[in-house]
């Protein structure tokens, strides 16, 4: 294995990367090991849990997390395992609880994961069980922007060093306004016979797919471009991160359309002038937080050739099984617009990207074929050519970081992608 | 209350006829027919449901949607599923909209009836083996049209709290 991963990881370099990665048991292992054991991974949005008790259950890797705010407002995230013989505590997805008490023995924890109740404590443990030894088994988390992130990993680095400079990026879609994002209500999820990787790499800017893949879109007018211009923009990664976005460009864009007017004076207030540059003429921008978090912004209409009302969906791929994953997939909505445009918002997105979206059909049609034909046995020699822009400058004039190069049909993102995510299966993170 | 629907008989049969036909114009893809038997101001609703504990003021999202739709937005999709490029429906999904239990009451407008029913939609896809199942409780308002009717409203929602579709490009 190791030497396989050699290979991969020097085929990356060389704009080469093999398809059968994407389905495959022994890599589906050694990622829940040494990618979702190490990394930080994306939990829960703040806005899902407001309120003291409120908590979501949610995933690190295939461990099964409460993550709650206490009565102090503090978010916690424990492992949802009783600490007396393992029984799974909640099992409920969301709710409000002060306390969490297990249905086998009656052990009763804090949401905050502190052991507090032990039934026949004095007689049958006589003293030798401390119950601040036994408390629920703690995640480490750590917040950007409302985004709760959490890891198992003692050892590794901050979040913002995690993040590495892709918060100028992420601020588009967080810092709508003074008071940010929120979530409109829960998210949609569904399971789905696609590699989650597939589906991390597409939002880290395939920009090259959305004329054919949803093509419907330029057919029905729906966009203001052709195939050909729709494509135009940036590609931008932070090197050594694995994180990367597209911005697409379109000749003669309105600056930010698709905000109401009010709302873009906010949101130039909440950005520094650079992110106003550079996102004032972003008509898509589609990313991904390596490993498996991702965004999209983009104005939709309901009329053709309107400009429409501008959502924005995030979305986790939580892997479940090798070329398997369950989508999470919420729409965010600026948390001081009107309600009448969050409205709207969350209509563009259920008809776009929720799971029974325009959009969403076809990527998830294209996703679960080509999971299907990673696991055949002829796709075991098989590489696929990640050359597109390999010898790309950087474009000096833009003004966000990372690498950013022209066009935003370009393979750079996708390579830092798999090279970090090779770094992380070699142990080199 | 009379265990009892006070609608007459001849109504409540000439309403489930309505109701098969609509199932039938969508399983043969008739998807034009279909929009015919929706009104001009149909809501479309399909809520998300969320795995709750039994306490819980709610499990179906009173914010959260899957279909939140209207005519123009059902014929957004309509005409999408015409176009050469709509690959979720390339080649189409097989499906079969199995209404039962169908119970017809009138509703607080007269010529509009509330029907309930139960739906299971089988889907199949290309040479998958394994059809998807999606188990809905419907609640629509039919409105007498004429000689025939239409669906005014129509709230579905799904017995399952995560869907095991890829997508759902189908119609409820
Ligand atoms: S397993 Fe939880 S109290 Fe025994
Ligand atoms: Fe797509």
């Amino acid at each position: 294995m190791e030497a396989r991963l050699r290979d991969i990881r020097e085929g990356i370099d060389h704009g080469r990367f093999p398809a059968y990665v994407f389905n495959d048991q022994e890599i589906f292992d050694l990622e829940q090991e040494k990618l979702f054991g190490q990394a930080w991974t994306f939990l829960a949005h703040e806005s899902e849990i407001p309120k003291p008790g409120d908590y979501v259950t949610r995933y690190i890797g295939n461990n099964n997390l409460i993550v709650a705010r206490d009565e102090h407002g503090e978010i916690h995230a424990n492992l949802n395992m009783c600490r007396h013989r393992g029984n799974m505590m909640c099992k409920s997805e969301m709710g409000n609880a002060s306390h969490f008490r297990c249905s086998y023995h009656g052990w009763v924890y804090k949401n905050s994961g502190e052991l507090i109740g032990v039934p026949y404590l004095a007689e049958g443990y006589e003293g030798k069980l401390k119950r601040k030894d036994w408390g629920l088994v703690k995640a480490r988390i750590d917040t950007y922007e409302g985004l709760v992130f959490g890891t198992f990993n003692e050892d590794a680095s901050s979040l913002e060093d995690y993040l590495g400079g892709f918060q100028f990026y992420l601020d588009l879609y967080l810092k709508q306004g003074p008071n940010g994002s929120e979530v409109h209500g829960p998210p949609d999820h569904w399971i789905t016979e696609t590699d989650w990787k597939i589906a991390a790499e597409n939002f880290a800017g395939d920009g090259y797919h959305t004329p054919v893949a949803h093509q419907f879109g330029f057919n029905l007018g729906y966009f203001p471009s052709s195939g050909a211009t729709h494509s135009q923009g940036w590609a931008a990664s932070i090197p050594g991160k694995g994180h990367g976005i597209g911005l697409g460009h379109t000749p003669g864009f309105t600056p930010f359309a698709g905000f109401p007017d009010a709302l873009t004076a906010e949101i130039k207030k909440s950005l520094t002038p650079d992110q106003v540059e550079v996102f004032s003429n972003t008509r898509t921008a589609v990313g991904t937080v390596f490993p498996n978090l991702s965004f999209l912004m983009q104005p939709f209409s309901l009329i053709p050739g309107e400009t429409g009302v501008r959502f924005v969906t995030m979305r986790l791929y939580h892997p479940i099984g090798p070329g398997k994953c369950e989508m999470y997939s919420w729409c965010l909505v600026p948390k001081d617009a009107s309600d009448e445009y969050k409205e709207a918002a969350y209509q563009a997105y259920t008809l776009t990207f929720a799971q029974a979206g325009t959009f969403e059909q076809d990527d998830l049609e294209n996703w679960a074929r080509l999971t299907r034909m990673a696991k055949s046995s002829a796709a075991k020699g098989i590489e696929f050519p990640y050359l597109m822009g390999m010898e790309t400058e950087r474009d000096e004039d833009f003004r966000g970081p990372g690498h950013v190069v022209k066009p935003y049909v370009n393979d750079s993102n996708f390579r830092n992608l798999w090279g970090r995510w090779a770094d992380y299966l070699l142990g080199e993170a | 209350m009379t265990a009892l629907s006070t609608v007459d008989r001849a109504i409540q049969e000439d309403i489930k006829e309505f109701i098969a036909r609509e199932a039938l114009a969508v399983d043969e893809r008739r998807f034009r027919d279909w929009l015919d038997f929706l009104a001009e101001d149909i809501t479309y609703d399909v809520p998300l449901r969320v795995v709750r504990e039994g306490l819980a003021e709610w499990e179906l999202s009173p914010t959260g949607r899957i279909f939140q739709d209207n005519k123009q937005t059902l014929e957004v999709r309509v005409r999408r599923l015409e176009t050469d490029f709509a690959w979720a429906e390339q080649p189409p999904s097989r499906t079969r909209h199995y209404v039962t239990n169908v119970l017809i009451d009138d509703s607080e407008k007269t010529g509009e009836y509330e029907v309930t029913s139960y739906c299971l939609i089988y889907r199949s896809r290309g040479d998958s083996i394994e059809p998807n199942f999606v188990s809905v409780f419907r609640k629509d308002l039919v409105r007498r049209v004429g000689d025939s009717y239409q669906i005014a409203r129509r709230w579905a929602a799904i017995d399952q709290a995560i869907i095991n579709a890829h997508n759902l490009s189908i119609f409820i």
